[in-house]
């Protein structure tokens, strides 16, 4: 492959952009068929309860109602996918058995033929509750022994690990900085709620759902378990969707299979979807995190332990709640080559609602709290956290302890570079804040995230590319696109192989009936994992089409060179054939052959690859009124390789965005279980009068495993802002902030700390 | 349930038609017109996902009752191109990467429709003013601004020429 590409590298606009900006995009929430019934949930007041009777008789004497389904009589769904493998039925998120485990959760469903009887109906309804002690503190769900929770207790899971000799390693250090911090339960808020889906059960025992899902392969797996189905006979389709980030691969298909069994029921289309409130009360947060952390450091900058343990609390179901805790460790000691760690996590129950998957995954929690002990110590032995950072972070061509794989590209030290030289690092940060109550700061965080998740949990990518007889193609890939734009991407790299014009592919929508087998949108993998498919399923049309032309061209496929349209011999390019030309013949014209080329390719990723970002955040703090304004944001990130670059800054800006939200504004509040919060008004996200300027820059350090050396971006971009911004506070007016989200009264406390000494 | 006729223009095109008084005129558009390019993403006139124009004005469709349109002219999403030809704003969405998921986007190019409309030569702060009744979790917000600064440019020069 040569470096002189003619579509990957240019940034294409979106090929979904003209449907999204006419209105003709349709979402899930947008779906409407013959004879739809509307479906809803009654849902719990209580925290905990035991649910001993549910009398649905009223409801279903009311006219229009066609189903309802309790909790009693529902089909299990497994959770997660990694428990796919796994014949066993965990537990699930919502109609599981007759405990109910948080404000807001489940109880039955009911089907009916217009939204107003479905209310009606939902309040006919009866439910005798009786009350469990509820748990809301984790601390006190870890020491509770006499309430439980689940079945098996109140912890969901625990992890330990040692890498080298913690003791060794604080014996080795000058200094040692300990802090405990805490982290908020952040709520995805893309602008469709979550929890909407149609599905249709035929009288035939053919079941499609259609379902903003993230996972629409793995959406289908859990519907033929849960209703007994076999695959085949599973179709499911996803429409266009309104953001995602990580809350459609959890709940969502609880939901789906309640729908279906709706359907089932009814034998007619049913159609759930959840109001923005059930959105914010009752699917899944990110998990509010407690971690404390030791660290141990020499006078010269070397780190020679860090000591973790992290008490995450999942609330009332758990989905990811492994992974998660596990992608704290993973990121937390791959970032750094501190030769002496010890993670220790435990997960708990508590009677609220569940935490999921959420970009980044675990990442922001961990990267706020190792990121504010390395700002501080910097600080202690008076170096620039910029050199402490080059000093100790895992180079290139080192070993990742936990992946246990060889790191093939690391672009952090051009990130930081870059971004510093840009941002005018060293001049703002040797700055005394001075003596105006507004005092400016500067602060830096970098972050690690991996890309895919190949080995660690089933992770297939596969794609099917048909060149049609003009010499146009067919894209077939799963990978669902929530906004990011990865299908355009696939087109692109495609395209690039094909030597056919970008214009010329066309991607399918994702439906599993026609698309094949892909985990779907998660970790960051589609332009890696799902470029890597399209990549080998073009190269696989390729060599077909240049076994043809090498035939006509009267030479061997090796002397061959593809791009333009054209086929044509390298040391003669006169001697050549159109693409448009080659097909016609070989498809149409010459009926000895009348073969359409069609390539393949399905597997994981040889590897889990690491990108890099590194942020410097310019605040302003009114040391008056405690408000923080973040001036700009120098956001630079290693992609491996921008296939398309203006796609990669779009994450990179609206994964700042998030992240400044996380750091500052987001967080859901409860008391004794109640959101306090579930509304735009009172959960504040970021609006644009609110935003700083924001400078993404792309740094590629070509990744050997990657299709064109890309790896992943969507993640990480919101990772590391929060760390970045806390460090920047901390700069300008001395406060360390152990708490997310910053607000005006922890600064104005922090600084009457101060004052007092 | 009580219903009335109401008659309003869609679009360009004048429509009886006839709804009940609770009705809120996003239903009315999305479901009885089949119009689901203005989206709902709170219902409670907390995100701007569902604006539309209303008089040359933007509104919140979930927030208004079909029957106080009556009489009225409303443009929505679908309304803003000329046969195959975008709109100066939909062009520019495209152009800036002003879209990711795009369930922001109908309402908030019909807030910077209305906002061109008003003020022809709007400023950038004029336009984050504008915009800040349009929650984006995707964008950033920054790519969408700047898109509408430059469909407003393209509108200048497209009625000066
Ligand atoms: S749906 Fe109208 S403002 Fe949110
Ligand atoms: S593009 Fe997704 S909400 Fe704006």
């Amino acid at each position: 492959m040569t470096d002189s590409y003619t579509v990957v590298g240019k940034s294409f606009q979106r090929i979904d952009g003209i449907d999204k900006v006419t209105g003709t995009a349709r979402y899930a929430t947008d779906l409407k068929f013959e004879n739809m019934l509307y479906a809803g949930l009654l849902r719990s007041p209580h925290a905990h309860a035991r649910v001993s009777r549910i009398d649905t008789s009223a409801a279903q004497k009311l006219p229009g109602v066609k189903a309802v389904a309790t909790l009693f009589d529902v089909p299990k769904v497994v959770q997660y996918w990694f428990f796919l493998r796994t014949e066993k039925k965990k537990e699930q998120m919502f109609l599981y058995d007759n405990i109910v485990r948080f404000i807001g959760d489940p109880v039955l469903a009911i089907a009916a033929t217009s939204v107003d009887t479905l209310k009606k109906a939902l309040s006919l309804v009866s439910v005798e509750y009786e009350p469990l002690k509820a748990i809301h503190d984790p601390n006190i769900a870890l020491k509770e022994t006499e309430v439980s929770i689940h079945k098996k207790g109140n912890i969901a899971f625990k992890v330990n690990k040692e890498f080298g000799n913690i003791q060794e390693g604080f014996k080795a250090a000058d200094i040692i900085v300990e802090n405990t911090y805490h982290t908020s339960k952040q709520k995805h808020a893309g602008m469709e709620p979550i929890g909407t889906c149609v599905a249709s059960f035929q009288s035939n025992g053919r079941l499609t759902v259609y379902s903003s899902t993230q996972l629409p392969h793995w959406s289908r797996h859990y519907l033929a378990k849960a209703l007994d189905l076999s695959l085949n006979r599973v179709r499911v389709i996803k429409p266009f969707t309104g953001g995602a980030f990580g809350g459609r691969c959890g709940v969502i298909h609880g939901l789906e299979v309640m729908t279906s069994y709706l359907s089932r029921e009814t034998l007619r289309p049913v159609k759930m979807s959840f109001t923005r409130e059930e959105d914010f009360s009752a699917t899944e947060t990110r998990h509010p995190m407690t971690i404390r952390m030791k660290t141990g450091a020499t006078k010269e900058g070397i780190i020679t332990a860090n000591e973790v343990e992290i008490l995450s609390d999942t609330g009332g179901y758990g989905t990811h709640y492994i992974g998660v805790i596990a992608d704290c460790m993973s990121t937390g000691i791959g970032l750094y080559k501190i030769p002496n760690y010890s993670f220790s996590g435990i997960v708990v129950y508590t009677n609220k609602s569940m935490c999921g998957a959420f970009r980044g995954y675990g990442n922001p929690q961990m990267n706020f709290a190792q990121e504010s002990q390395m700002d501080i110590i910097a600080r202690e032995i008076g170096m620039d956290p910029m050199a402490l950072k080059l000093k100790n972070y895992r180079e290139e061509g080192e070993m990742d302890p936990v992946l246990n794989q060889r790191i093939l590209s690391n672009g952090l030290e051009e990130c930081l570079t870059k971004g510093a030289r840009s941002c005018g690092w060293e001049e703002k940060r040797s700055k005394l804040p001075g003596n105006d109550s507004i005092k400016k700061g500067i602060g830096l965080s970098i972050m690690l995230h991996g890309t895919g998740a190949a080995r660690a949990l089933p992770d297939p990518a596969s794609a099917t590319i048909m060149i049609n007889s003009d010499g146009t193609a067919n894209l077939h890939t799963a990978a669902a696109d929530e906004g990011q734009g990865n299908r355009t991407v696939l087109a692109q790299i495609a395209a690039e192989i094909l030597g056919i014009e970008f214009k010329d592919i066309l991607v399918s929508e994702t439906d599993t009936d026609i698309t094949p087998l892909d985990c779907g949108t998660h970790g960051s993998r589609q332009a890696y994992c799902g470029g890597l498919s399209v990549r080998d399923a073009a190269m696989d049309a390729r060599k077909k089409m240049l076994a043809h032309a090498g035939k006509r061209l009267m030479v061997t496929p090796d002397q061959l060179m593809i791009k333009n349209g054209r086929i044509f011999e390298k040391t003669n390019p006169e001697n050549y054939i159109s693409i448009k030309d080659l097909m016609q013949k070989i498809q149409i014209r010459d009926m000895g052959v009348c073969e359409q080329i069609i390539g393949s390719a399905s597997g994981i990723a040889p590897a889990m690859p690491g990108y890099y970002g590194a942020v410097f955040a310019e605040v302003e703090v009114n040391t008056q009124t405690g408000e923080v304004k973040v001036i700009k944001l120098t956001s630079a990130y290693d992609v491996g390789k921008a296939i398309n670059p203006e796609m990669v800054k779009g994450q990179i800006v609206g994964g700042g965005i998030m992240g400044i939200g996380y750091a500052l504004t987001e967080g859901l509040q409860l008391e004794d279980g109640h959101i306090l919060n579930p509304n735009f008004t009172d959960y504040r996200l970021l609006r644009s009068c609110d935003i700083p300027k924001i400078e993404p820059i792309i740094v590629e350090s070509n990744e050997p495993t990657g299709p064109f050396g890309a790896k992943g971006i969507g993640e990480g971009s919101m990772v590391n802002i929060a760390s970045a911004i806390s460090n920047a506070i901390c700069h300008a007016t001395g406060v360390r902030l152990t708490d997310l989200c910053i607000t005006l009264e922890k600064i104005l406390q922090g600084l009457k700390k101060i004052k007092c000494g | 349930m009580k219903k009335t006729d109401i008659r309003v223009n869609i679009n360009g095109e004048w429509h009886d038609l006839t709804v009940t008084l609770q009705d809120r005129l996003i239903d009315t558009l999305r479901d009885q017109m089949g119009l689901t390019g203005t989206k709902e993403g709170c219902g409670e006139g907390e995100c701007g996902a569902c604006t539309i124009n209303l008089n040359g004005k933007a509104v919140l469709s979930c927030l208004m009752l079909s029957v106080q349109a009556d009489g009225a002219e409303i443009q929505t999403i679908e309304g803003l191109q000329n046969g195959l030809d975008l709109h100066p704003l939909q062009t520019a969405f495209l152009s800036e990467s002003a879209v990711q998921c795009g369930y922001c986007t109908p309402g908030m190019i019909m807030a910077g429709h209305a906002l061109i409309k008003q003020d022809p030569d709007p400023d950038e702060k004029t336009v984050k003013t504008c915009l800040a009744n349009n929650l984006c979790r995707c964008t950033g917000y920054e790519q969408p601004v700047k898109a509408v600064l430059k469909a407003a440019r393209e509108m200048r020069r497209k009625t000066n020429d």
